[in-house]
């Protein structure tokens, strides 16, 4: 057991790893894509050390006591994921609900301790996070519960292992439509454009961000970083198969990021309400055809 | 060993002393009722969780009592529920007008609440279940309307005429009276009917989709040490009407092939995720904390009613954990607004802030409770709600599944509101100096039910395996649950692992924290303004409106339940009123009239 929760950690710490290189190669994809030179690859993890070696202030107990429950459940979480379709820390406890909700411990301490910074930008940050959470989780839950009912299994391992067995073909291919869906649910996730909303570092002062700095804001980097591990591997085991070898996870890893990162950087930004109205249109309808076909009529490619 | 029939009269001889004590001095009377409630509980836990209480009856005239799983599982919750909130009365009695029969009712609420649980007649339900709904009918306007205790009555009372045709209709079909009897041989068109009225009164009583126009007005108004109890432990009761209808009739109806389904039961399961959605969508704009509560309570239900629609065992394990989890979770909840409320004397959102300072612990009991509200780990309602979804996704059922999981998240919305407006944010200038944390006795039960609250979340082995006897006794497969895992659908949950990895992910963090650099502690009022100057902690403090954007995406449509109801009270008063003229006009001869038709009419179907 002790052996688990050490291999639990180091998952936790690798997507920390993975993750921060990832997006530092996407600072340099993004560049490119603009005519930039770009930061260097290593850019931040240099960002967030040398935010951890900072002085910094603190607005009282549940401040510091939010940051540190938003860490612990994000590490939490990570320890669950599964790398590929045979190494996991914990086998098949990999249930994809966890994911889901014990995230949302992380979440809740995150939000807890930016309302308790008593600037009212953070509690509007947190209104807009938890508003565009509500608007992603709906259709995207709508696609998992086909999944889950096709795979006949909510473990991840399972999930992948289903995807990988032969005559099935990868989610994104079998259910085209829930493909969609769930690629819009992780921008929705990721907080990338056009669902930035609730960072909107111009307009409401980075939200949730905003009291931050030093050893807490880094804390929060690091947790940002191992959440997006978490929802891209996400989407990688859900609808491309999970990976056989870790190179393979790697690679469509690599891809899907980039891919998100690509097209938020071609977009604007919506409004709240733009972000409730877009999901709960063309993505809720699509996410219940999907699950109409696929369950009632059986029609799966 | 106890006896149910005892620990009644017991309860009954309580309520008398109780109201006579506390004539003298509320503080002995109180805690008098906090003994009695206490005796109650011990006596069932110890006694009832194998059903060894003595069921002889040796006073009562006409009256029998039976142990089943089922009947002691709500018994219990319940007592338990009454047990916790009985240790807020001394603080609060004294604001009541009439504090001496508060405890009086209160305690004969509880023997009407074993009465029911314990019995196998259906007249013998029937009458403790009114008792239970006069007593509390008192007890609601000693708060803060009157209205809200005609309201709260005028539904049970619509549901328990339902039920009570129900077992007429019951008793001419199959000739007894009895509840395991008489559901057994109820078959045909009889128990269609049987199920439909049941229905009515579990929808009435659990405050659900669309006769749920109660619960905010009763649980807003009602006295704040009653609204745990209204929560936590009196809407259970349509729970329970519930099963009897959903498990036990579950009449012969066309069966939905798609999702191997009655329809009966889809169309509950429909209600029950439009109750979900309804509440999650109400909750979200409320001001008032103790009605946002009570909102989420009708979301609540409404996942009660759909697990029991389900027909299979892991459905059915899910809702009576849930049951478990939201009385636990609400009661918490309520109890630690309640002490809000009583130190700063409101329970407004818009009008608090920055509580945490002075009531931390108050503060730890409300975020363990709401945590377990929106299903996350590692508390109880994660389980149940895990139970559910697993449930709903084996049937495929997708328009419930978008409700179930619609709630989930919207439950992740209301219930940061009061977590934010009340506890955190700037601490508000009346607030500085007189508030202070609750008194000890007030922070026992709170303590409690946070720990309970925990246990339930992390080791749902046990009372999966009690909720696993009742799931037999009911005729279904139970499901399976081992020491630490809960294996269904080819799923497996271990919720003590979770668990332990979330506390090891908060010991790695806080190892993390502690070694960096010590910080600088600041006021809250010293924050980034964009360079503007406020010096008012008022003008800080975002908690009005708190979902703008949201809101006003169904701000046209939310009011439209109340209005139907309005526009149905009015027709009611319409009739009334041509009923009026036919009969109680100046002429006695109109009257005359159609008294003597009426009686011809009623002759004529005689004759027939």
């Amino acid at each position: 057991m002790i052996i688990n929760i050490l291999i639990g950690l180091g998952v936790a710490l690798f997507g920390f790893v993975l993750q921060t290189s990832v997006a530092g190669i996407n600072r340099k994809v993004i560049a490119r894509l603009q005519k930039r030179e770009g930061p260097k690859w290593y850019q931040e993890f240099i960002d967030i050390f040398k935010l951890l070696s900072k002085r910094s202030v603190s607005h009282g107990w549940i401040f510091d006591f939010g940051v540190i429950m938003a860490v612990g459940g994000i590490i939490a979480t990570a320890a669950f994921m599964p790398l590929t379709s045979t190494f996991s820390a914990f086998g098949t406890y990999d249930n994809f609900f966890i994911f889901v909700y014990l995230l949302a411990v992380g979440m809740l301490g995150m939000a807890m301790s930016a309302s308790g910074s008593g600037n009212p930008w953070a509690s509007i940050g947190v209104m807009r996070a938890l508003t565009t959470m509500l608007a992603y989780e709906v259709p995207f839950m709508i696609v998992v519960l086909t999944i889950v009912k096709l795979a006949g299994s909510s473990s991840l391992t399972a999930i992948q292992l289903y995807q990988q067995a032969a005559g099935n073909h990868w989610f994104l291919i079998a259910l085209p439509l829930g493909g969609i869906v769930g690629f819009l649910a992780l921008m929705g996730m990721l907080g990338k454009k056009p669902f930035e909303t609730y960072i909107a570092p111009g307009e409401i002062a980075s939200g949730p961000m905003v009291e931050y700095g030093g050893k807490q804001l880094g804390m929060l980097f690091i947790m940002h970083e191992i959440t997006v591990f978490i929802e891209v591997s996400l989407f990688v085991h859900l609808f491309l198969g999970g990976g056989a070898t870790l190179i393979e996870f790697l690679l469509k890893y690599f891809v899907v990021y980039t891919f998100a990162n690509l097209i938020s950087n071609v977009n604007g930004r919506f409004k709240i309400d733009q972000v409730v109205k877009f999901f709960y249109k063309w993505p809720l309808i699509l996410a219940v055809v999907q699950a109409i076909i696929a369950i009632y009529f059986g029609w799966v490619i | 060993m106890a006896s149910i029939e005892l620990l009644i009269l017991i309860l009954v001889g309580a309520s008398v002393i109780a109201y006579f004590l506390t004539k003298l001095n509320t503080t002995v009377g109180s805690i008098f009722t906090i003994f009695a409630t206490m005796f109650v509980f011990a006596s069932l836990a110890y006694f009832g969780f194998s059903n060894h209480l003595d069921s002889v009856v040796h006073l009562l005239p006409g009256v029998t009592f039976t142990q089943t799983y089922l009947g002691f599982y709500f018994a219990i919750i319940i007592v338990f529920v009454y047990l916790m909130v009985s240790f807020f009365h001394p603080y609060y009695l004294n604001e009541y007008k009439y504090k001496n029969s508060y405890n009086l009712f209160f305690l004969l609420s509880l023997a009407g609440i074993l009465g029911a649980f314990y019995t196998d007649n259906f007249i013998q339900l029937f009458f403790f279940f009114e008792l239970i709904i006069w007593t509390t009918t008192f007890l609601i306007p000693q708060g803060k309307s009157r209205e809200a205790a005609v309201s709260y009555y005028g539904f049970s009372v619509a549901g328990s005429v339902a039920m009570l045709l129900g077992i007429f209709i019951i008793y001419q079909s199959t000739g007894t009276f009895g509840i395991t009897a008489g559901l057994a041989a109820l078959s045909g068109t009889p128990a269609i009917f049987v199920f439909v009225l049941f229905l009515v009164a579990a929808f009435a009583k659990l405050g659900a989709f669309p006769l749920h126009i109660w619960l905010p007005i009763a649980h807003g108004n009602a006295p704040h040490p009653f609204s745990p109890v209204l929560s936590g432990a009196l809407v259970k009761i349509g729970a329970f009407i519930g099963v009897l209808a959903l498990i036990r009739i579950s009449p012969a109806s066309v069966l939905i092939e798609a999702i191997d389904l009655p329809l009966g039961q889809y169309v509950v399961a429909i209600l029950g995720s439009m109750s979900i959605v309804f509440g999650t969508l109400m909750a979200i704009k409320e001001d008032d904390a103790k009605k946002l509560l009570a909102y989420s309570s009708m979301s609540h239900g409404g996942y009660i009613l759909v697990a029991f629609s389900l027909m299979n065992s892991v459905a059915f394990a899910g809702g009576f954990y849930h049951i478990l989890a939201h009385a636990l979770a609400s009661a918490g909840a309520f109890m630690a607004i309640a002490a809000v409320a009583r130190q700063t004397g409101t329970t407004k959102m818009s009008e608090l802030g920055g509580i945490i300072h002075k009531m931390p612990i108050t503060y730890l009991a409300y975020l363990v409770a709401i945590i377990s509200m929106a299903g996350i780990p590692p508390m109880g309602g994660f389980i149940s709600k895990w139970l559910i979804f697993q449930a709903v996704i084996d049937k495929g059922m997708i328009l419930v599944g978008v409700a179930v999981f619609f709630g989930s998240i919207g439950s992740f919305l209301y219930v940061f509101r009061p977590l934010a407006a009340l506890f955190l944010g700037q601490e508000l200038s009346e607030y500085k100096v007189k508030v202070k944390e609750a008194p000890l006795l007030m922070l026992i039960p709170t303590v409690i039910i946070m720990l309970l609250n925990v246990y339930t979340g992390v080791f749902p082995g046990a009372i999966l395996g009690f909720t696993n006897n009742v799931i037999a006794e009911l005729g279904y497969v139970p499901i399976d649950v081992a020491a630490f895992d809960i294996t269904v659908f080819n799923s497996v949950l271990n919720p003590a692992l979770i668990s332990l990895m979330f506390a090891v992910g908060v010991g790695v963090a806080f190892v993390i924290f502690i070694v960096l650099k010590k910080s600088r502690k600041v006021g809250l009022m010293d924050t980034y303004t964009a360079a503007n100057f406020v010096h008012d902690e008022h003008l800080f403090h975002y908690t009005k409106d708190f979902y703008a954007p949201l809101e006003r995406l169904y701000e046209k449509q939310s009011n439209w339940m109340t209005s139907f109801y309005q526009s149905l009270a009015h027709k009611v008063k319409e009739i009334g009123r041509l009923a009026k003229t036919f009969f109680m006009s100046h002429y006695v001869e109109v009257a005359l009239i159609w008294i003597i038709s009426i009686i011809f009419f009623l002759l004529w179907g005689e004759i027939l």
